[in-house]
């Protein structure tokens, strides 16, 4: 009973959240006070920025107008795109396959690295090894994406020539912008499975379980890492935000063909139905994530299921 | 026996110093006191590496496509970042500080919306939100300091109300109340000062996100416009150059990189002074 209420209050606020969004979202483009002139070309004569006003229904009532495309936006039309003439929808479904997978791998390959080096530093703290994986976590968080991203390309792209340095549809092409996006999310999982396991093993269930003879890696692995992985778990939709955040640079610099770039290229542009859709995707996004972590986090806890 | 790795607690807090020191210098002491211009460059001498000499002048850092000196823009670049970067946190930290101190004292409906604002401003990707914002007011120094500042309120927001609700508890915040103080006067005196500690520690491990972020935007082409050189700038635009000149981008990311780990470090070894003293 208590889990479902839990439930039904992240939900909630899972909604009241993306409603907001979708207010910002929206009051953003009228920061100039005339969002007509804001999307027309700056040559665009005065009876043209009319014109499209009346067309867009920038005359209404701010109310209607918000309502409108509050409304739109529930039955997933976003408006046609300034610059295809397409609806915007349709242009970010085409490009999120491309970012899911980049996403993927990156999160993948960084996750299981990460847990792997967070679980080696925690159980020999203290030693050399645990400070090298701890210099390497420091770095990874410390090094822009963008940056790693160009240093990958001049390094294995223009100096070593073994790896491309551009463009999608081989797995070659998918290791280095993976490198550069998963990095961070190395560093980050690596510093917290290791601080969360070494608060779990100086507990006192793992000292009877010791007592009891159980050693090694077992005492890890069944005992200790189930309870490390919870605040772990907790923090991953945080984790998330900045993950798109990097995706979106990685792409620009990769040329891959994915929603980060749709988004950059839409703002230079001036395409802000696109840009819309974008943000409030993310958003959505976000806040599904959030909301499984949630869930995960009931799970691994029984304590609060109660 | 001590060995390097475990040199001493303090040495973590030292190292983070120096290196947050030397670059603050480099951002200070290259402007005023280097002789070569940062925005007009010589187009005789273009694309010259590290350590060349030029018509008898040295280049430490090389020289860039239009010739000019990456010492003089790196100098600049930093403090213009640095300076966005603080005075940005500056507005995130207030902004913050009072909506959460508000939500955590006064709690009720005030509370409910400001934690909700909070969760609304944390589910949109800030690269995205700036990025809008910055296309819709226009790219300049002052919109993104306001809008690097105003997007990064909910963090300290959320610790200032959970710090407050501590702090409520205590007796001498009721005896404040009984003798007539007003509730104003309670969060200025006696709340704020108690909570400002941890908002600091906050901030610290707070500003390697504003650096990157900066960065990031200035990368894209949509911080502080050329010639005025950023960190972000300077590695965007150096980025068409990297078969031929590859120094344009290491050091700029270099400088990143020291300041983010500086603040990390630093603020790792506060939070960890911080749990000593409370245990």
């Amino acid at each position: 009973m208590k889990a479902l209420i839990f439930i039904a209050n992240r939900a909630a606020q899972g909604i009241i959240v993306m409603l907001g969004v979708s207010a910002i979202v929206f009051f953003a483009l009228f920061l100039t006070g005339d969002p007509a002139a804001l999307m027309m070309s700056p040559d665009a004569s005065r009876a043209e920025i009319e014109a499209f006003r009346q067309a867009m229904g920038f005359n209404d009532p701010i109310w209607v107008q918000y309502g409108r495309f509050l409304g739109g936006v529930l039955s997933g039309e976003f408006g046609n795109s300034l610059r295809f003439q397409r609806p915007a929808l349709d242009l970010l479904l085409e490009r999120l396959p491309a970012t899911a997978l980049l996403a993927c791998t990156a999160l993948l390959w960084s996750s299981l690295l990460g847990f792997f080096l967070g679980t080696i530093a925690a159980v020999r703290k203290d030693s050399a090894i645990d400070f090298a994986i701890r210099v390497i976590s420091l770095l990874g968080q410390a090094i822009p994406v963008f940056w790693l991203a160009l240093i990958l390309i001049i390094v294995f792209a223009l100096n070593l020539r073994w790896l491309p340095s551009s463009g999608i549809g081989t797995a070659k092409q998918l290791i280095l912008p993976s490198i550069a996006l998963g990095a961070y999310y190395l560093s980050a999982i690596t510093r917290l499975v290791r601080a969360s396991l070494i608060e779990v093993l100086g507990e006192n269930y793992i000292r009877t379980a010791r007592a009891k003879g159980v050693q090694g890696w077992s005492l890890v692995v069944h005992h200790a890492l189930r309870n490390a992985l919870i605040p772990v778990i907790t923090v991953q939709g945080i984790y998330f935000a900045s993950l798109l955040g990097g995706a979106l640079v990685t792409e620009i610099i990769f040329a891959w063909p994915g929603i980060g770039r749709l988004a950059v290229e839409s703002i230079q542009n001036r395409d802000f139905p696109v840009v819309q859709a974008v943000v409030l995707f993310a958003a959505f996004v976000f806040v599904v994530v959030n909301f499984l972590v949630d869930l995960a986090y009931l799970w691994l806890n029984p304590r609060i299921r109660l | 026996m001590t060995r390097f790795w475990n040199a001493g607690r303090n040495a973590d807090a030292i190292f983070a110093i120096s290196l947050l020191v030397a670059v603050c210098a480099l951002s200070i002491l290259v402007p005023l006191l280097w002789p070569l211009d940062p925005i007009r460059g010589q187009l005789t001498a273009t694309f010259r590496p590290p350590m060349s000499v030029v018509g008898g002048q040295l280049h430490p850092l090389g020289t860039d496509q239009l010739g000019r000196d990456l010492l003089a823009r790196l100098g600049l670049g930093t403090a213009i970042s640095l300076g966005i970067v603080l005075f940005a946190s500056v507005i995130a930290v207030v902004l913050g500080t009072t909506l959460g101190m508000i939500a955590g004292y006064f709690g009720g409906w005030l509370d409910v919306v400001i934690m909700r604002a909070v969760d609304i401003q944390l589910a949109i990707p800030f690269i995205l939100l700036i990025l809008l914002i910055v296309a819709v007011v226009g790219p300049s120094m002052l919109n993104l300091i306001v809008v690097l500042g105003v997007t990064g309120w909910a963090i300290f927001a959320r610790v200032a109300r959970a710090r407050t609700l501590e702090v409520r508890e205590l007796e001498y915040i009721d005896a404040s109340r009984a003798i007539g103080l007003p509730n104003f006067a309670i969060l200025l005196r006696h709340v704020l000062p108690n909570i400002a500690g941890s908002q600091i520690v906050l901030l610290t491990l707070d500003l390697p996100r504003l650096i990157i972020l900066e960065a990031s935007v200035g990368f894209l082409g949509l911080g502080v416009q050329p010639p005025t050189p950023t960190l972000g700038n300077l590695i965007g635009e150096g980025r068409s150059f990297i078969l031929l000149a590859n120094w344009l981008v290491l050091y700029p990311g270099l400088v990143i990189g020291c300041l983010v780990v500086g603040c990390n470090l630093l603020g790792d070894w506060l939070v960890r002074r911080a749990d000593r003293r409370g245990a």
